[in-house]
């Protein structure tokens, strides 16, 4: 069970909600941690249908998951999102199991269109404890994003806390040994660059993040992924990642995949 | 040391004034609307795929443009005009994207600037689509056609910090400016181009309009889409030579669809402003951001230049359909012969929208090269009642295909002969004495080409050559071939 936990947590940290449907919107998880500061439009939906990530930690433990979630252009700039993780751990010798690792519910608003002054946005996610493999409690994170664009490329930069206590070493505890020791971040500052194909609708992406665990005496871990997101047709975008931990007592690597539906609300003339 | 805090304390104070000053104009909250939900989404796409993927080079052609001019201010024409231009044409329009672009990854800097203007001609570009989807939609009836499309325009009218303007509005806005021309002037070809796509854009309703059954909507959209090609054939004299005004090049989607021709134009116009105030030298780069956003403004209001729609309808008549490309339907194998110089600014009455004069250029070619433009009016002759819709031309031959060196460039528009036009020169053409004239006309020519040293100085001067060959295009089939022999360059 406290190895199921970890791996939870290692989904929570690795793929919280954001969700646009353009390919150049880049949505946390989707492929990578890091995103930029844009909304989805207004009165647009998107639904993230099948993401996929597997993630190998030192031990060598595989851990499917697969985040379906609901975004929706609720008002200006401003983007509602709920996701239901879903976690299978594949445990040599041991007990796998498959279950629902919590629900997300997020709100990114985004402050300003970039002009001579970058864009910025917040974002606020709450986990809540629901679900076979949810963490105990709720878990509460505030975010502050910024993109600056430059002729050949995208910078962007996000932070992130998480509010609550500390873990102790016993309330969440390393399952298979270290290399599984992934779980809730009490922080998480990183940037990405991206580098746009226009012509192919094709986004490619490199991000570099630290990540300090909300769990007493871990060290931290500085986290690098490449991704790519593609538009393969008006409503639809691919996306595709991996990404390794470069420090700490994991070192685990992921793979992700997904794609990604939009729609609009229906409109009557008054 | 106290002094020192004072200096500090100084530069923290200019600093915090000079950003509280920027702010407030860089501070951009404009956001983006997801297009109207209906079954019809994407219906063109699907139906009409080669005529929908031009649309996708086209984003990227306007993009392309803003941000060469903005970013590039001080690289050579040939840059626009040769390398982007064979670019766009040679490859991006031959291969198309396949879905519609992120214009903002392309216009990265430009985006920047003025994100309030991106995202106008964003939504209006949405509603381009959304029409073309409707109209296209086989399982709609024509009642119900009609009804989308105006639920479309409702729809479109929910954003007014982005909708243009449904009052037309005079070419004043777009045209008179202290900025105006510069893009024009300073990049004829690309200029014709981005008229070409504009042409295509409005141009494309009317197939679908017309069209009485799918086999006829889809012949018709593979005619226009064949005509654009063409009118690239030879950029500098196949191009359009005035801004293609909706009701001129697809006057049956005008009549049923008023609002969306407007709101059209409106766009349209304004796509060239913005190419004015980025060409524009005289407007400092600090300038251009201001300059932009003022513009969007009064292309949105309903009070700033605004004509009557009858005087619109006038005015895209009197500019002459056969300087925006011709009609998008019912044309002839060849392209229309200009009766205008490229790039001419023709002024208008704004209460009628009838032709009071030309402000920059002249008028030339076809029937008008007989015309007496720099007569002052002729006020015996009784005004055009009806403008110029006796003037979709029915050409016998192709614009003069001897390259760019015969055209009377825009380059020289700014110092063109600035001829005040009789409001009536335009409606002559109509008179059985201009076909009188233009055999007197003939007779003249033959004499004076008769004379060998006349005919190698006319044919080694590239206007002068032009002239004779655009007057050439009222003449029977016989005369013309005649006349075109004599101005052959001799080979040496």
């Amino acid at each position: 069970m406290r190895k199921l936990m970890g791996a939870a947590g290692l989904l929570l940290v690795a793929a919280p909600l954001q969700a646009q449907t353009d390919y150049y919107n880049t949505d946390t998880g989707r492929p990578l941690l890091i995103e930029d500061a844009y909304a989805l439009e207004r009165r647009g939906f998107e639904l993230q249908v099948a993401p996929m990530r597997l993630t190998r930690t030192r031990g060598g433990v595989y851990t499917w998951g697969i985040e379906p979630e609901l975004a929706f252009g609720i008002a200006k700039r401003t983007q509602l999102e709920i996701g239901v993780p879903i976690a299978y751990v594949d445990q040599r010798g041991g007990a796998g199991g498959t279950g629902i690792t919590g629900v997300e519910m997020s709100l990114l608003h985004n402050l300003n269109v970039e002009t001579s002054i970058p864009a910025f946005a917040i974002a606020g996610d709450l986990l809540l404890p629901v679900g076979r493999f949810a963490p105990a409690r709720s878990y509460a994170s505030v975010k502050g994003i910024m993109t600056r664009t430059f002729p050949a490329m995208r910078v962007h930069v996000n932070a992130q806390y998480t509010f609550g206590s500390d873990l102790s070493s016993t309330s969440v505890a390393p399952v298979g040994g270290p290399a599984q020791n992934v779980e809730v971040s009490r922080w998480i500052a990183g940037a990405a660059i991206d580098k746009a194909l226009p012509l192919r609708s094709l986004l490619l992406s490199a991000e570099l993040y630290a990540r300090q665990s909300l769990r007493v005496g871990e060290p931290l871990e500085w986290n690098s992924g490449v991704g790519v997101r593609y538009q393969i047709a008006p409503r639809w975008v691919m996306d595709g990642g991996i990404g390794r931990a470069l420090t700490g007592t994991d070192h685990a690597w992921f793979m992700t995949g997904g794609g990604a539906y939009a729609f609009g609300l229906p409109w009557r003339q008054r | 040391m106290r002094t020192a805090m004072m200096r500090r304390l100084g530069a923290a104070m200019f600093v915090s004034v000079a950003v509280a000053q920027t702010l407030p104009a860089q501070w951009v909250t404009t956001y983006e609307s997801f297009y109207l939900q209906a079954p019809h989404n994407w219906t063109f796409r699907n139906s009409y795929q080669s005529a929908d993927r031009l649309f996708n080079a086209f984003d990227y052609g306007h993009a392309i443009l803003y941000e060469t001019l903005f970013t590039k201010p001080n690289a050579p024409a040939s840059l626009l005009e040769e390398k982007i231009y064979d670019r766009l044409t040679k490859k991006i329009l031959v291969s198309p994207p396949k879905v519609p672009l992120e214009e903002v990854t392309i216009e990265p800097m430009y985006a920047r600037l003025s994100p309030e203007a991106k995202a106008m001609f964003d939504w209006s570009h949405i509603l381009h689509r959304q029409i073309y989807d409707v109209l296209a939609d086989e399982r709609l009836s024509e009642p119900q056609k009609d009804a989308e499309v105006q639920r479309l325009l409702a729809f479109y009218k929910t954003r007014p910090d982005l909708a243009f303007s449904s009052k037309p509005k005079s070419m004043e806005l777009m045209q008179e400016q202290p900025y105006s021309l510069a893009f024009r002037q300073k990049y004829p070809k690309f200029n014709g181009l981005i008229w070409g796509y504009h042409w295509f854009q409005v141009g494309l309703y009317e197939p679908l309009l017309v069209g009485k059954s799918v086999a006829e909507r889809q012949a018709g959209v593979r005619a226009t889409v064949a005509r654009f090609w063409q009118m690239l054939g030879d950029p500098m004299t196949s191009l359009p030579y005035q801004m293609p005004m909706t009701a001129a090049i697809a006057p049956e989607f005008a009549k049923r669809f008023p609002e969306a021709a407007i709101i059209f134009d409106n766009l349209h116009s304004m796509h060239d402003v913005v190419s004015d105030i980025l060409t524009n030298p005289s407007v400092p780069r600090n300038r251009k951001r201001a300059e932009i956003v003022q513009a969007g403004r009064l292309f949105r209001d309903d009070t700033s230049y605004v004509m009557s729609v009858d005087a619109w309808l006038t005015m895209s008549r009197e500019m002459g359909v056969e300087n925006m490309g011709g009609k998008a339907v019912g044309f002839t194998p060849a392209l229309p012969v200009p009766t205008v110089t490229r790039g001419a600014v023709m002024q208008h009455d704004n209460a009628t929208g009838r032709m009071t004069g030309m402000k920059v250029g002249q008028m030339t070619g076809g029937a008008h090269a007989d015309m007496d433009h720099g007569a002052p009016s002729d006020t015996t002759k009784p005004p055009a009642a009806t403008g110029h819709e006796g003037h979709v031309m029915t050409p016998p031959s192709p614009p003069a295909a001897t390259g760019h060196e015969g055209h009377v460039m825009p380059a020289n528009a700014d110092t063109a002969q600035r001829t005040p036009a009789s409001k009536d020169t335009m409606h002559t053409m109509h008179h059985p004495e201009v076909a009188a004239t233009a055999q007197r006309t003939l007779m003249m020519q033959r004499a004076l080409l008769r004379d060998p040293v006349i005919r190698r100085r006319i044919a080694a001067d590239p206007a002068l050559r032009r002239l004779m060959l655009e007057s050439t295009d009222g003449l029977s089939d016989t005369d013309r071939d005649e006349l075109r022999r004599l101005l052959t360059v001799p080979r040496r």
